[in-house]
């Protein structure tokens, strides 16, 4: 202690001692401490907000009334065909653009992790280079692009590779598109982090006992990058689930952060919303759950066949 | 057959040549080891024959098949890497099976193949284990057993042992040599240890700056080396500077550093001129030392009974180093100090100080020319 009392005030060093005594792991739990109140403010206590609304009624002057409980809110979600479709939708839309991101980063990844010097800088560099610009504006800039008046329909008819053009934009397919383009970065960045760490030797050891490039690959690379894979997923699905930009400006679909808006913002329906919301989160819980159970059986050795 | 041929093998990595110019032909069922320092391109050459390197130039056969152009995946040729490399995700098991699988062997077949193999290399009780909990010396096994696994015709050894101790190494080096004999497959061992490569290898292949400079047999690099890189990298010896001063049909006399003329007798008249630079090669095994002597001694030739002639020279002992074994003695004679060895308890013990004669036989002495090259005596 002695130590200690010449570095801190005296005032501060008092202050210290009962601290000192703690267990190592409550030491831990102090310093989490301003995390842990955050997430309680912001997190946990808005989301029992949330979950009261849900159990309350309508209310034709407030945006719901106060002091009530039903199930009503549920019963009209699982009831609406709208609301429904709207729940298919969006999670489509979430497993379309998890596929397409986590092939194309792992791919991605796998060129940073391979190229050095100017190439891998340049490769890392324009990862990061999107984020650079705010989400709605590179979204948007696909209309232009992917419009049946587009860049690409023009580039695309003038070779004569089709004879009219595509509607790309507005369409399901413009979302995919433009909502991978948003989580592509995220995923990247979390397959080459666990990447990075991996010894080229075992690839050429795979390949050496008789493992095809693409075999090598998927036997060696996929399962020890799993963590990143993982970690990819979670946050592009998530993220496509609950994508708003991309669907309301590159389709005329309804996603379910759009449907959630309306209802609150011009039906001020707030139980319905919240019960919505409510829903939506379960169901992504459990898919995220199924998710980490799947790719966590692909961490070791597996059948192709 | 798998006996394996390069020619004129070359590997450029930008501006750097990493491999010049290596040519030989490796027999079937041989152990070959390449022998190096460290950037001399036997690991490259080596990663060449497995398909890990594309040469900028040359062909690389094995067997029949010109396999220049092959990707790794496509030889039957089998790495032990000199990390191990192995799968960390995978049991020991699955790494040892792994081979096999991607050969489409079925399921149960691997898994008995890869079970013999561990119990071959005394592993069998750890099928179930991480690789990555395995100490050094168990991970080479494995690694090993994984390569042994599929059978290959050639199996590659790129400084596999350099990362075990001494003792580890020693034996694993036997073991290696047992499993060679018993399998009769061709092996390429890249090692820069020399007591490696002349404990296991059938001929060595001595490597130095991207070209292979000579391949023989162990006995053969080191009684008779190509040149003054090859005999300074095998083992201890003093090398002495001198001037060619008479060249008769029998003899060469060489004015040297030491101060006195070293005689070397030959076979017919070498291909050296008088006042040509030589360095000459006294390897401690071939020098003799005498008790302290006197100084009014002469060191110099002496004729003996037979007609052999005999070289001395007289020095003083500065530095006594134990090293178990033997007991090496670094001499100063004329300003130019030079060791020598005895073993340790053969005769009375020298010490710092003590003036002694050494003597050699002229014919074990090496002759190399200023460009590193041997003179055949």
């Amino acid at each position: 202690m002695s130590e200690r009392n010449s570095v801190l005030p005296s005032s501060l060093a008092s202050a210290w001692e009962p601290i000192a005594d703690q267990s190592r792991s409550n030491r831990a739990l102090l310093l989490m401490a301003p995390l842990i109140v955050f997430e309680l403010l912001v997190f946990v206590v808005p989301f029992f907000i949330l979950l009261r609304i849900s159990f309350a009624e309508e209310s034709s002057d407030l945006v719901y009334a106060e002091g009530t409980w039903t199930l009503q809110a549920y019963v009209d979600v699982f009831t609406s065909g709208l609301l429904r479709s709207i729940v298919g939708y969006s999670f489509m839309l979430g497993i379309a653009v998890t596929l397409v991101t986590v092939v194309i980063a792992i791919f991605y990844a796998y060129a940073i992790w391979r190229s050095d010097g100017l190439i891998k800088s340049l490769l890392l560099f324009s990862v990061v280079l999107p984020l650079l610009t705010t989400l709605v504006i590179r979204t948007y800039a696909f209309q232009p692009l992917l419009s049946p008046t587009g860049t690409v329909n023009e580039i695309l008819l003038s070779l004569g590779i089709i004879n009219s053009s595509i509607q790309i934009v507005p369409s399901t397919v413009g979302v995919v598109i433009g909502q991978t383009y948003i989580v592509l970065p995220y995923a990247v960045l979390a397959i080459y982090s666990v990447m990075a760490t991996m010894d080229w030797h075992v690839v050429e050891a795979a390949r050496d006992l008789g493992a095809s490039r693409p075999r090598s690959v998927l036997e060696v690379v996929v399962p020890q990058v799993m963590p990143g894979i993982i970690v990819a997923s979670v946050i592009s699905f998530a993220w496509s689930v609950g994508a708003y930009a991309a669907p309301d400006l590159l389709s005329n679909s309804i996603s379910f952060a759009m449907q959630v808006e309306d209802l609150m913002l011009s039906g001020l329906r707030y139980p319905l919303a919240a019960a919505f919301s409510v829903v939506m989160l379960v169901l992504m819980l459990v898919c995220i759950g199924v998710l980490f159970a799947v790719l966590n059986r692909f961490g070791g050795d597996f059948e192709l066949a | 057959m798998s006996e394996i041929t390069l020619s004129e093998l070359e590997k450029q990595y930008g501006e750097t040549t990493a491999v010049e110019d290596v040519s030989v032909e490796i027999n079937d069922g041989e152990l070959l080891c390449l022998l190096g320092p460290s950037g001399s391109g036997k690991s490259t050459t080596l990663r060449m024959i497995a398909g890990l390197e594309t040469p900028t130039d040359g062909e690389i056969s094995i067997g029949e098949d010109d396999v220049t152009d092959r990707p790794a995946y496509e030889r039957n040729t089998s790495t032990v890497f000199q990390d191990w490399a192995l799968f960390p995700h995978k049991s020991v098991l699955e790494n040892v099976a792994f081979g096999l699988k991607m050969r489409d062997v079925p399921a149960e077949e691997r898994e008995e193949r890869a079970r013999a193999m561990l119990e071959r290399v005394q592993m069998g009780s750890y099928d179930d284990e991480d690789p990555t909990n395995l100490s050094g010396g168990q991970k080479q096994r494995v690694a090993l057993a994984r390569s042994l696994a599929v059978n290959p015709d050639v199996l590659l050894l790129d400084e596999p042992l350099s990362n075990l101790d001494k003792r580890l190494r020693e034996d694993m080096q036997i073991e290696l040599r047992e499993i060679h004999e018993d399998l009769e497959e061709t092996f390429v061992h890249v090692t820069h240890d020399q007591d490696e490569a002349f404990t296991l290898a059938d001929r060595i292949g001595i490597m130095a700056d991207g070209n292979l400079v000579q391949v023989g047999s162990p006995n053969e690099v080191y009684e008779n080396p190509k040149n003054r890189f090859i005999e300074g990298f095998l083992g201890d010896t003093n090398f002495i500077d001198g001037e060619v001063d008479r060249v008769t049909a029998e003899t060469v006399h060489v004015e040297t550093e030491l101060g006195r003329e070293i005689v070397l007798p030959t076979d017919e008249e070498p291909d050296i001129d008088e006042g040509a630079e030589l360095t000459l090669s006294l390897r401690p095994e071939i020098l003799s030392i005498d008790q302290p002597v006197s100084a009014q001694s002469d060191g110099g030739q002496t004729v003996l009974a037979d007609g052999s002639t005999t070289n001395a020279v007289i020095g003083t002992v500065e530095n006594v180093l134990y090293r178990g074994s033997t007991v090496r003695y670094s001499v100063s004679s004329n300003g130019t100090t030079m060791f020598v060895e005895r073993t340790g308890a053969s005769t009375d013990a020298l010490t710092a100080g003590d003036d002694i004669r050494i003597d050699w036989n002229g014919a074990d002495v090496l002759a190399f020319r200023a460009d590193g090259t041997r003179v055949s005596l």
